[in-house]
């Protein structure tokens, strides 16, 4: 076959109208029911609010429970930035030491690594070591069992782009006389970007998304992480959804943003370290 | 150069943030931890996140401190549901309870384990004014754990008052009139006779949970003999009744169009609207309706299931919630967490309640009256639980024994997929575990 393969414009056609239905109906659903009044959201239906209130809808969910969101955001935020940069920093530097140096201790700590991501996390056992370490109910204690339940990912991540790293870097900069750290801050890090640039983003919207680990391990009102302020509205018998829709456009935003701005540099990490393994 | 100090930046901010961290959420007005200075003791309240409850715990809170000024009370909401069951046992098992917590009575309350987890008040003054139906509840081995919190509610049909007048039927006191009051409805067009909502799942067993007064009419030992191993509800003719209704309602075409996948939100404005004209449902939903929908609420008005004796018709009715003082509670915050369930128990805690949102049923506490106000699912509530012999606990009150499966049993059975025997055997089966895992005898 010498012909070029011509652009299937029909498939194209049908792959943006099933992005459109997937990705940006839900979102038109969201922004439409967190302008409507109460009764008209209680429909939850596809129309067109009867008369705006988001303004109104906006106060209510920001004011709720004596300004709860606005510390909700502060927790979000700490807690986040926290923990990714741990897990991005740690992360790295375990999946360089297990790539570039082996030893008759890889097989144990690969193990230890896939059953971070193989086994479920059990709530009452983990509190009661937050407790025994005096770290249950705090921001720390919280940071940790975050690092510790997305270190896995992040390592494997790491791993297979290292391994796309030529090995003569390394020894050209230990001839130069680097010492570890040097070598891996000065050579490696900067190296890693892409993939670095990916795990942050995966992990940040994983930890500020994350809803049962906040709920269990931070517990107490002044604690509540944004997700968590979706339960203001949100309860088995009665539920405000022109609130909670309003809540949920609040909470959606920064992943939003982020996506919008690092979409090209997600897709590039994600498929660096693809091919060699 | 440049990256080293920007890592070293990161690192450094990292561990700044993590320490600081140790202040999240330091926005808030005052200091969590009560106690010693000036004999000011703060109590924390745990409540669960509906808005009718969160607005009552704010003004019991208030009320209560305004009595007593020594004593502040701050509310932390749970979710409700599967989700809250789980937090109040991990918070009990891992002695981080809040100094006042409320919580469902009856089966659940027994779930948590009361003689362990549990401040026992028998001995308060209070004892003595509480609804005796509602201490069953929330009492272990002759003890009493709570005080009660809202209002008691009932397993019936609600129904709309609009579309009785307009169709001139009456209120039915037996199961085949209310199978006649269908057939005119539906003869009338437009209405659907019964909305049954069975994407919300648990909304499905109100036919079989909310029968139980006419099981007990029928047989009055039906509960110690189903606890026991000697009655089922597959083989006892008048507990089966439950599921042969829910079957007919659907082979009938009695449902509403979209029964398969409406949720309960969409059940109640159907109901409010006069789209549909009976629901079977627990009447505290009745403040979904009085949020949503204020113009309507005065239409909707509510009936008992009804059984085959017209002369025995009466509501299976729910207790209100409890408030328990876990055992971690100690000092002067017991003391004071004393004084806040005595609060609660006291008329002056069912009007700080009343003041929040209005009543959906009767308070659990003597001496506490409903004002003229109240949604009329309310006011018929009240005559039923008034009445002599009129309403009956619940099953889950009386038996420990309630399978986890029954919800998904009769959205098949009320769908059409399985027959009414043939569910109510396969409910047998499913209690048989429930029961084994209690241990219970006979099983």
């Amino acid at each position: 076959m010498t012909t070029l393969r011509r652009p299937n414009y029909l498939l194209s056609v049908v792959a943006i109208l099933v992005s459109v239905v997937v990705f940006l109906v839900p979102f038109a659903f969201i922004l439409l029911t967190s302008f409507k009044d109460r009764t008209q959201a209680a429909e939850l239906d596809f129309s067109w609010p009867r008369n705006f209130q988001f303004v109104d809808n906006l106060m209510a969910v920001i004011e709720a429970r004596d300004y709860l969101l606005i510390i909700a955001f502060i927790n979000s935020t700490i807690l986040t930035v926290a923990s990714v940069t741990i897990m991005v920093v740690l992360a790295a530097m375990v999946a360089w030491t297990l790539q570039r140096r082996s030893s008759r201790w890889n097989p144990l700590v690969n193990i230890l690594v896939l059953s971070g991501l193989i086994m479920p996390p059990a709530v009452v056992p983990t509190i009661w070591v937050l407790q025994r370490i005096g770290l249950f109910r705090t921001m720390p204690g919280l940071i940790m069992v975050e690092v510790a339940f997305g270190l896995s990912f992040c390592i494997l991540l790491f791993r297979a782009f290292i391994a796309t790293i030529p090995r003569e870097l390394d020894e050209a900069a230990i001839i130069d006389g680097a010492s570890p750290l040097r070598l891996f801050f000065r050579v490696i890090f900067p190296l890693l970007r892409p993939v670095a640039i990916t795990a942050i983003l995966v992990q940040s919207v994983n930890v500020f998304n994350d809803f049962v680990n906040p709920l269990y391990f931070l517990p107490g009102e002044q604690n509540a992480t944004v997700q968590l302020t979706l339960y203001n509205f949100y309860s088995q018998f009665n539920t405000q959804y022109n609130l909670l829709f309003t809540d949920i456009l609040l909470v959606t935003i920064p992943p939003l943003i982020m996506f919008l701005f690092f979409n090209r540099q997600i897709v590039a990490g994600m498929t660096s370290g693809a091919v060699k393994g | 150069m440049r990256f080293r100090t920007i890592a070293a930046g990161a690192l450094a901010a990292a561990t700044m943030l993590a320490g600081s961290a140790c202040s999240a959420g330091s926005l808030g007005s005052s200091d969590d931890e009560g106690g010693g200075e000036g004999g000011k003791v703060t109590l924390s309240l745990l409540v669960d996140n509906s808005e009718d409850t969160v607005r009552a715990g704010e003004q019991l809170a208030k009320d209560f401190t305004a009595k007593n000024p020594d004593i502040t009370v701050k509310t932390e909401t749970r979710p409700a549901g599967t989700e809250g069951d789980n937090i109040i046992k991990t918070r009990l098992s891992t002695g981080d309870m809040t100094d006042v917590f409320m919580y469902n009575s009856g089966s659940l309350f027994q779930a948590i384990a009361p003689q362990k987890n549990l401040v026992d008040v028998s001995d308060q003054a209070y004892n003595g004014q509480l609804d005796d139906n509602f201490k069953k509840t929330v009492s272990a081995d002759g003890k009493l754990y709570g005080v009660p919190w809202g209002t008691f509610s009932a397993g019936a049909i609600m129904y709309n008052r609009a579309v009785y007048a307009k169709l001139g039927l009456q209120v039915p006191k037996t199961w085949a009139d209310f199978m006649a009051n269908n057939a005119k409805i539906k003869a009338a067009g437009k209405v659907a006779p019964v909305i049954q909502t069975y994407q919300e799942t648990w909304t499905s067993q109100l036919f079989i949970l909310g029968d139980f007064h006419n099981v007990l009419a029928a047989e009055p030992d039906f509960p110690d003999k189903y606890t026991k191993n000697q009655a089922k509800y597959g083989t006892d003719p008048a507990a089966v009744l439950g599921f042969q209704h829910l079957q007919e309602v659907h082979d009938a075409g009695y449902l509403n169009k979209d029964f398969a996948s409406a949720k309960l939100d969409d059940g109640l404005r159907m109901l409010a609207k006069g789209e549909g004209a009976h629901y079977p449902i627990l009447s505290g939903t009745i403040a979904t309706i009085v949020a949503n929908y204020p113009d309507q609420a005065k239409d909707v008005g509510l009936f008992a299931i009804p059984g085959t004796d017209a002369a025995k018709n009466g509501a299976t009715v729910w207790t209100p919630n409890g408030l328990y003082i876990p055992q971690t509670t100690t000092g002067a915050k017991l003391d004071a967490a004393k004084k806040f369930l005595a609060f609660v128990a006291s008329p002056d805690g069912c009007a700080a309640q009343t003041k929040a949102s209005a009543p959906t049923g009767p308070y659990g506490v003597k001496g506490c009256t409903l004002p003229a106000e109240v949604p009329q699912v309310a006011k018929d509530l009240q005559t039923y639980i008034d009445g002599q012999g009129t309403s009956t606990l619940a099953l889950e009150f009386l038996s420990p024994v309630k399978g986890p499966a029954l919800e998904q049993i009769c959205v098949e059975v009320g769908s059409g997929i399985r027959k009414a025997q043939a569910g109510a055997a396969l409910y047998d089966e499913d209690v048989k575990k429930q029961a084994q895992q209690l241990g219970l005898e006979g099983w």
